[in-house]
């Protein structure tokens, strides 16, 4: 299986409901009776998993709102995006529908 | 393993709709946050054995049944070995209806349009008649508090007299019971140690109200009934403590995302129904919108009153926020 890069593009999983609420993600999974917290850039990242943009356009828009650099953000943000998409939060977007699946 | 198959010799032959034959003519009634419910089609013996457990019905039996009891065959049932086993009931979830099977039990829910339930089972009135009917009450209670934006919560509900309740909330194990008896040691009403009801002041009856308010259900947990707790009715709902075991007593505020979690993941039976979890998250907001939230870490000792009491006493310390940030170690 091919690395997350960030050329991926990824998109909300079926069964993922969330709301983002004063910062924090409330996710819920219908599959699962659990309901998960998350907090303020994981649930930014939610928000920019529109199955459309590659993950290097969420560093771009997070490089905007964070004071770090785009090396430092590039990898935080692919650790947390591998973590969501092994939990199946966050899924690839496969073949010609994305930007390249994993 | 599908629907029902645990305990169901047929689950194909699960009833699709509320008919059989009802176990006999008694009727019982009994005052529930969410409104009267009414039972219909019981036993003599099922009668006894619902009054023993819930006491003497009140006198508001007219109308139509929110709850019937039907027969049904010994051998609907598989024989369930039920030893070093926690029991927990199938539910089968739909956007119209919800399918129960259990020890010895069927059961539904059919919205039409508030949700009425039907009970199947070859109990003729044991003693395990009224865990039966219990089980089934539970469930039907949860449902019926949803129209009116409230919900039940596995919880202690602790009530301070001129003050109003807090809950303590938390899966099995977190403290519920042991946080219920430092409570009644220091003169507190204990609504339950097992679930509590949560409804919208302005819904809940109460006059004048805003916010949100807690009221005692006749289900307990290890503590059983306590005296009081009945007569408490709804009362203001004043703060939800999330219990962590911990070496170390203190009370940390709790963000809105958290607390709603915390009450979502503590709602029995709803928290798992797809069809209509999100609509409860949504009412949960609204109540961590205007009910402070915290996790109490506690180490189950009497200490942990002297930093509750910050709740309700007028000279805690507060931060700008309102909210109260206390801890006692050692």
């Amino acid at each position: 299986v091919e690395p997350l890069g960030t050329h991926h593009v990824l998109r909300i999983g079926g069964d993922v409901r969330f709301r983002v609420i004063d910062g924090e993600a409330v996710v819920l999974r219908q599959s699962a009776a659990e309901v998960l917290v998350m907090n303020e850039v994981a649930a930014r990242m939610l928000e920019l998993a529109d199955g459309a943009a590659p993950v290097a356009r969420w560093v771009d828009a997070l490089l905007a709102e964070y004071e770090t650099d785009r090396p430092t953000l590039e990898r935080d943000v692919l650790e947390l995006a591998a973590t969501l998409v092994s939990e199946g939060i966050l899924e690839p977007v496969a073949g010609e529908e994305g930007m390249g699946g994993i | 393993m599908s629907f029902g198959e645990a305990f169901l010799a047929t689950p194909d032959l699960f009833p699709g709709r509320s008919a059989g034959e009802a176990w006999g003519e008694r009727t019982f009634a009994l005052r529930l946050p969410g409104g009267t419910c009414r039972i219909a089609g019981l036993s003599p013996a099922q009668d006894e054995a619902v009054r023993l457990r819930f006491g003497p019905s009140i006198p508001d039996r007219a109308g139509p049944p929110d709850l019937r009891v039907f027969r049904a065959a010994e051998s609907d049932f598989r024989a369930v070995d039920t030893r070093g086993w926690e029991y927990a009931a199938d539910l089968g979830f739909a956007p119209g209806s919800l399918r129960v099977a259990g020890l010895r039990l069927m059961a539904r829910l059919d919205w039409s349009p508030a949700p009425c339930a039907s009970l199947w089972t070859p109990d003729a009135g044991s003693a395990a008649f009224a865990g039966i009917f219990e089980n089934v009450l539970r469930l039907l209670t949860a449902y019926r508090l949803r129209p009116a934006g409230g919900a039940v919560i596995h919880s202690a509900g602790i009530a301070i007299p001129g003050w109003g309740v807090f809950l303590g909330v938390g899966p099995s194990g977190a403290g519920k019971t042991t946080l219920s008896l430092r409570a009644r040691e220091r003169g507190a009403v204990v609504l339950s140690d097992d679930l509590n009801a949560v409804l919208p002041a302005a819904r809940s009856g109460r006059a004048g109200g805003g916010g949100w308010t807690a009221a005692h259900l006749p289900f307990t947990g290890d503590l059983g009934a306590s005296p009081r707790a009945g007569a408490a009715g709804a009362l203001t709902l004043r703060a939800v403590l999330r219990l962590e075991k911990s070496e170390e007593d203190a009370l940390l505020p709790l963000s809105r995302a958290e607390a709603a979690a915390t009450l979502l993941a503590s709602a029995p039976f709803l928290n798992r129904d797809p069809y209509r979890r999100e609509a409860l998250l949504a009412d949960l907001l609204e109540l961590c919108g205007s009910v402070p939230a915290y996790a109490l870490r506690f180490s189950l000792g009497p200490r942990v009153w002297s930093i509750l009491e910050t709740l309700w006493n007028p000279s805690a310390r507060t931060t700008s926020c309102g909210s109260v940030e206390t801890s006692a170690s050692g």
